[in-house]
């Protein structure tokens, strides 16, 4: 299986007041393509943090992230913003839809965003039946319901078709129905169109929607369980660790 | 999808836009009507001179185009001297008097030679002065002070009766004999401008340059010229009177949209965190901000040219010597002053939302 993501050594130090707070102490990490994987820990544990990595929106302290072979340490505004563009889609635990724009003009506006055309298209109106949403595409989201927003923030996120879906607590919003809802959509969306999908969440009932868990506590990673075994990646294609 | 995203900015917060929509249109209003104010002012007193039916003019030596602050200093026998001159069909001397009581007029002092030169009034009411301390005035003067033949005004500190309404647009709005404003005044009857009539057309420039020839240092004014010279530049005071106004109405855009823009994006920090994250760039932030205020600008400006109309109307139907000149060249200056204003005032805005990290503004409540 192809390495889409992986981390080295991964640091991350924050400035609070005259503090040093190191959200991440060293994380290393591979995740493949088509993988549907949960990072779980406590809150505070850096998990955000690792994601906001993941996800381009800031740079690491110190250590290397290589997304498709590019290392985004090394890039600057402009590069990271392509990244989060052409290969990120982001799930927000409070949707974080623009609210005065419809259902569907949200999902315009990343497509747009992308540089997609922002008619009809096939691959978006199989996601919009998948997750049970074509008939609220005219709706603001204060006319929807917490799990229909978050279905269209998936939508919306899948739209630009990234490479890696990366998803924040999306069950912290919602009710159990609708978590079960949604969680069930991700691992479809994952078997279907074999989709990256990382969910970042402190709530354990998750993980048994994904194939792989990995456990962090005090910004490291204290458990993986990962199904291929270690090595097994290096007769399989890998980025170039000199980028 | 920037048109929608841009559209439905606008109309999710309808009182903000609509308070900055009408502060661009103040901004425009500003300029328009103050700026149309001077303009047909000045335009209409300049075609009003050359209505008075004189190919030249002359006028005391370095007297500025403006009749209103023209001296009465020209002895009345300059008039004979050019009379004498070959060419000159008939002279007249008028002695102005500025009257800024109840607004801003010239009072002509006229004598029998005027109608020679201006081929006399079309009376509209009454008819010439009979008697002393009766004056003419014509139709707009009258309109504006629902006046009517027989009726007493009190000018320059004397009761005058009207004694008949003329048509406007030969010279002056008000008219009276030079011995009465003589009188009045205090001072010995003098010219403070003399219109000469030439024979023939053709031959002004000759008559003009036989003119200079006689009385040297004496300002000679072809009427024909006139309004091109009534133009701010040649105006004392005008041109900056003009420019304190645009630039007052520029700095009350720019701090409008200033403040509209940088509460907005204040409110939308979320918003602008949604679309870094989406991996929208910094120039599409920047754009999109630009593009609103481009929008708001537009809309101001439209609203702004349309009040301007409405409000010369209202003040014509008022005032009606009260002239407003809105001009599609000031129409066009005042709309890219407007949209300048929004440029420079969503300028630090636009940027600031554009350096937002999305991180941080994604956690802004």
């Amino acid at each position: 299986m192809k390495i889409l993501l992986e981390t080295i050594d991964l640091r991350k130090t924050y400035k609070v007041g005259k503090v040093d707070v190191q959200a991440l102490r060293g994380v290393s990490l591979r995740v493949r393509k088509g993988e549907l994987t949960a990072i779980m820990g406590p809150s505070g544990c850096g998990k955000s943090s690792l994601m906001h990595i993941l996800g381009a929106m800031t740079k690491p302290t110190a250590g290397k992230v290589l997304i498709e072979r590019s290392d985004i340490g090394d890039m600057d505004d402009s590069d990271l913003t392509r990244i989060r563009r052409e290969k990120v889609g982001f799930v927000f635990q409070k949707f974080n839809l623009l609210p005065t724009l419809t259902a569907r003009a949200n999902i315009d506006v990343a497509r747009h965003i992308r540089g997609l055309k922002t008619g009809h298209d096939a691959h978006l109106a199989e996601i919009l039946q998948l997750l049970m949403i074509e008939d609220k595409m005219g709706r603001k989201p204060a006319e929807l319901s917490g799990g229909e927003q978050q279905r269209v923030a998936i939508a919306r996120a899948l739209a630009s078709k990234p490479s890696i879906l990366l998803a924040d607590e999306p069950t912290g919003s919602l009710d159990t129905k609708n978590s079960e809802i949604v969680l069930n959509m991700f691992r479809e969306l994952n078997r279907k169109f074999t989709q990256t999908v990382i969910l970042v969440t402190h709530n354990p009932e998750l993980v048994t929607y994904t194939d792989r868990l990995i456990e962090m506590r005090d910004g490291i990673v204290v458990s993986d369980n990962d199904p291929i075994p270690e090595g097994a990646d290096s007769e399989l294609e890998q980025p170039a660790r000199s980028v | 999808m920037k048109k929608q995203m841009i559209i439905s900015g606008l109309r999710a917060r309808p009182v903000r836009t609509t308070v900055t929509i009408l502060a661009v249109a103040l901004e425009v209003v500003l300029i328009l009507v103050i700026i149309g104010l001077t303009t047909g002012m000045t335009q209409e007193t300049a075609r009003r001179t050359a209505g008075v039916g004189a190919e030249l003019m002359v006028q005391p030596p370095g007297a500025d185009v403006l009749l209103a602050t023209s001296e009465n200093s020209m002895p009345l026998s300059l008039g004979d001297k050019l009379r004498e001159i070959p060419g000159v069909k008939a002279v007249a001397p008028v002695m102005l008097k500025m009257n800024i009581k109840g607004g801003i007029e010239i009072l002509y002092g006229i004598d029998s030679h005027f109608t020679e030169v201006s081929g006399g009034f079309h009376w509209l009411e009454g008819g010439p002065s009979k008697s002393s301390n009766e004056i003419i005035v014509d139709d707009l003067w009258a309109k504006d002070h629902s006046a009517k033949p027989g009726d007493k005004i009190k000018l320059l500190n004397t009761e005058l009766t009207i004694s008949g309404i003329v048509d406007h647009g030969q010279g002056s709005r008000v008219f009276m004999s030079m011995e009465d404003l003589s009188t009045a005044l205090g001072q010995p009857a003098r010219a403070g401008v003399f219109y000469v009539k030439v024979k023939d057309p053709e031959q002004v420039q000759g008559v003009k340059g036989e003119i200079e020839q006689v009385l040297t240092d004496y300002t000679v004014r072809d009427m024909k010229t006139l309004t091109s010279l009534y133009t701010s530049s040649n105006i004392p005071g005008l041109d900056y009177f003009i420019n304190a106004v645009v630039a007052i109405a520029l700095i009350i855009g720019i701090l409008v949209i200033f403040l509209s823009m940088y509460t907005t994006i204040t409110e939308r920090t979320r918003e602008i965190g949604i679309l870094r994250a989406m991996g929208a760039s910094k120039a599409f932030i920047v754009g999109l901000i630009f593009q609103e205020t481009t929008v708001v600008c537009i809309l101001g400006v439209i609203f702004g040219t349309g009040a301007s109309f409405f409000i010369q109307r209202t003040l014509a139907a008022a005032f009606p010597t009260l002239m407003i000149e809105i001009t599609r060249d000031w129409i066009a200056r005042a709309a890219v002053f407007a949209i300048l204003s929004g440029v420079i005032g969503s300028f630090y805005p636009s940027l600031k939302a554009a350096s937002q990290d999305p991180v941080e503004a994604l956690a802004y409540e």
